[in-house]
């Protein structure tokens, strides 16, 4: 049986999504941390953030699967080859990308401004919150590329959720499945498909970051 | 009634070398306080610590007698900081002033009269609606004032406010500050590394070099009488001459007389500094410094003479300025100088 597309889409969409926000909330905190805290060890926790960024999807998957797994550390949770599980393989791909652009980000404001808005009177909270305003063109390209990430992923996919018809097939991993039975045209539309999701999401917060823009410059 | 500054043994240091250290300082209520040095002087560290955004190393800065590092939120909101770089939040400028109005917890009414009073006060409310940051330089400096002044401070600091204006807006930007401050009991605490403003604006005048505290007086008492040779330099003066005190109070440079002379200082070595307007040109052989006129250029409202006076194996450069009127020396003509007893110091 071949899940219909938008039944795929929509759980691409679900399972992506939801590991971006999830990853962002994880990821710009932390990054925001890492660019203002003065603690030693932080340039060896900022090489393993990075080093995150490069790790391949399929060994996150293996990793995830691993822990998951029935007779794994956290198998009596029983989320292996579920949405819920491919959610927390796509959150740990995204979170070193978002975590490192934020950092970068936060460190490109002026050094003096967490200083300048205590001495306006912010609390901590405050502070942080007025960085993320000054900060939120990167950061909401931070989220672009946790998203593109994310939805464009199948190794962590394919191991974590099984591509299970009807339970846990994503795009990526359909389009893998029909390339493998040599049905192209099935596997063209699924990558069009995607890409037009891609194309919506990332349209949607370009158009927020360049009217952000556009206010900025004028 | 402005706040009471306390700062007691302080010391700062940055990659392993002492930048600030300050014994004793003390600002008191409604004062308005200059702070003058050269550039890498320490003003600003100072003025961070004042400002409890940063901590001394060791020793104690106190806010009407509770140390910086146990300030509360609520008191470090009495103390308003106006940095060199405005740093302005990327928003409208009446934005920018209710933006700490808020995180005060004023409604939205109050808000908005208080910055747009701070702004009138500044000479910017029509900017109100602006993006602060595509303002000029000088507007910046003035809405980042105001974005203090809208929150009422009792200490009021502010570093350098006026860096990169030109000496007119310098001199109207100076202005309005006054007239902004003028019905407030704040205290203020102001960095400069211009004389002439700490000169006309300070009730008390800090100098400082090198990281350390010079001298604290008043304007005149520090530009009448420079502790040493560094503050007389940092308070504008335009020549320093090494010299001796003759038992007899006669200041002489060389051999040469200079006109000067002092009941304070014993016989001994002594610099003589002595602003641009207090050397005398004589023609040569009437007594004095002899001196040799190496140049005559225009001034604004003077001329200026450079000259070399000569030392046994050596010259010394030294500067005049002559009014428009007075005959002017040839450049390379001999002459002799005297120097102003009121316009000079003669130091230790």
């Amino acid at each position: 049986m071949v899940d219909p597309v938008y039944e795929v889409l929509a759980r691409s969409a679900l399972v992506s999504l939801t590991a971006s926000l999830v990853a962002a909330a994880i990821g710009i905190p932390l990054g925001t941390w890492l660019a203002l805290a003065r603690i030693p060890g932080r340039g060896f926790v900022t090489a393993v953030v990075n080093t995150g960024m490069a790790v391949p999807t399929v060994v996150v998957g293996l990793f995830v699967a691993l822990m998951l797994w029935r007779s794994g550390p956290l198998g009596e949770l029983n989320l292996i080859y579920t949405v819920r599980g491919m959610v927390i393989a796509q959150v740990l791909l995204a979170t070193p990308l978002i975590t490192s652009i934020t950092m970068a980000a936060v460190q490109l404001l002026p050094p003096e401004l967490p200083g300048h808005l205590r001495s306006l009177g912010a609390n901590r909270w405050q502070v942080v919150v007025r960085i993320w305003v000054e900060a939120k063109l990167p950061l909401l390209a931070a989220a672009m590329a946790g998203f593109g990430h994310a939805i464009s992923e199948v190794g962590a996919a394919t191991i974590v959720g099984g591509n299970i018809h009807g339970q846990t097939q994503v795009m990526t991993t359909a389009i893998v499945e029909n390339v493998g039975r040599g049905e192209f045209g099935a596997a063209l539309v699924y990558g069009g498909v995607l890409l037009a999701l891609a194309f919506l999401v990332n349209g949607l917060l370009s158009s927020v970051q360049q009217r952000s823009g556009a206010w900025a410059r004028n | 009634m402005g706040a009471e500054l306390t700062v007691r043994d302080v010391r700062v240091a940055r990659g392993g070398r002492q930048v600030l250290a300050v014994d004793h300082l003390d600002v008191k209520a409604s004062e308005h306080l200059f702070v003058l040095g050269p550039n890498g002087a320490g003003k600003t560290t100072l003025l961070r610590l004042l400002s409890a955004v940063d901590r001394p190393d060791r020793g104690d800065v106190e806010v009407d007698g509770v140390p910086t590092r146990r300030l509360g939120l609520e008191e470090r909101r009495r103390i308003g900081y106006v940095t060199q770089r405005p740093a302005l939040l990327g928003t409208t400028v009446l934005r920018n002033l209710e933006l700490p109005l808020r995180w005060r917890g004023l409604p939205r009414e109050r808000r908005r009269a208080l910055a747009l009073a701070a702004l009138e006060r500044l000479q910017v409310a029509h900017l109100a609606q602006r993006p602060a940051l595509r303002l000029s330089g000088g507007e910046q400096q003035r809405v980042n004032i105001a974005r203090s002044l809208a929150c009422d401070p009792d200490l009021l600091l502010l570093d350098e406010p006026a860096a990169g204006l030109d000496p007119e807006a310098r001199a109207i930007f100076f202005t309005d500050l006054e007239r902004a401050l003028a019905d407030r009991a704040v205290t203020t605490v102001q960095v400069t590394h211009r004389p002439e403003e700490a000169l006309r604006h300070a009730d008390r005048l800090v100098v400082l070099v090198d990281g350390a505290v010079r001298q604290v007086d008043t304007p005149e008492m520090i530009s009448r009488m420079p502790a040493d040779a560094a503050v007389a330099t940092v308070m504008g003066y335009d020549n320093l001459l090494t010299a001796r005190v003759t038992p007899d109070g006669a200041v002489l440079v060389g051999e040469w007389p200079t006109g000067l002379h002092t009941d304070d200082l014993g016989p001994g070595p002594a610099v003589v500094a002595a602003f641009a307007n207090a050397v005398r040109i004589v023609p040569s052989g009437r007594g004095g410094l002899p001196a040799v006129v190496r140049g005559v250029s225009p001034g604004r409202g003077h001329r200026v003479v450079l000259l070399d006076a000569r030392l046994p194996g050596e010259r010394v450069p030294l500067v005049s300025h002559l009014g428009v009127d007075a005959p002017a020396p040839a450049p390379g003509e001999a002459v002799c100088i005297w120097f102003d007893d009121a316009l000079s110091a003669v130091l230790r």
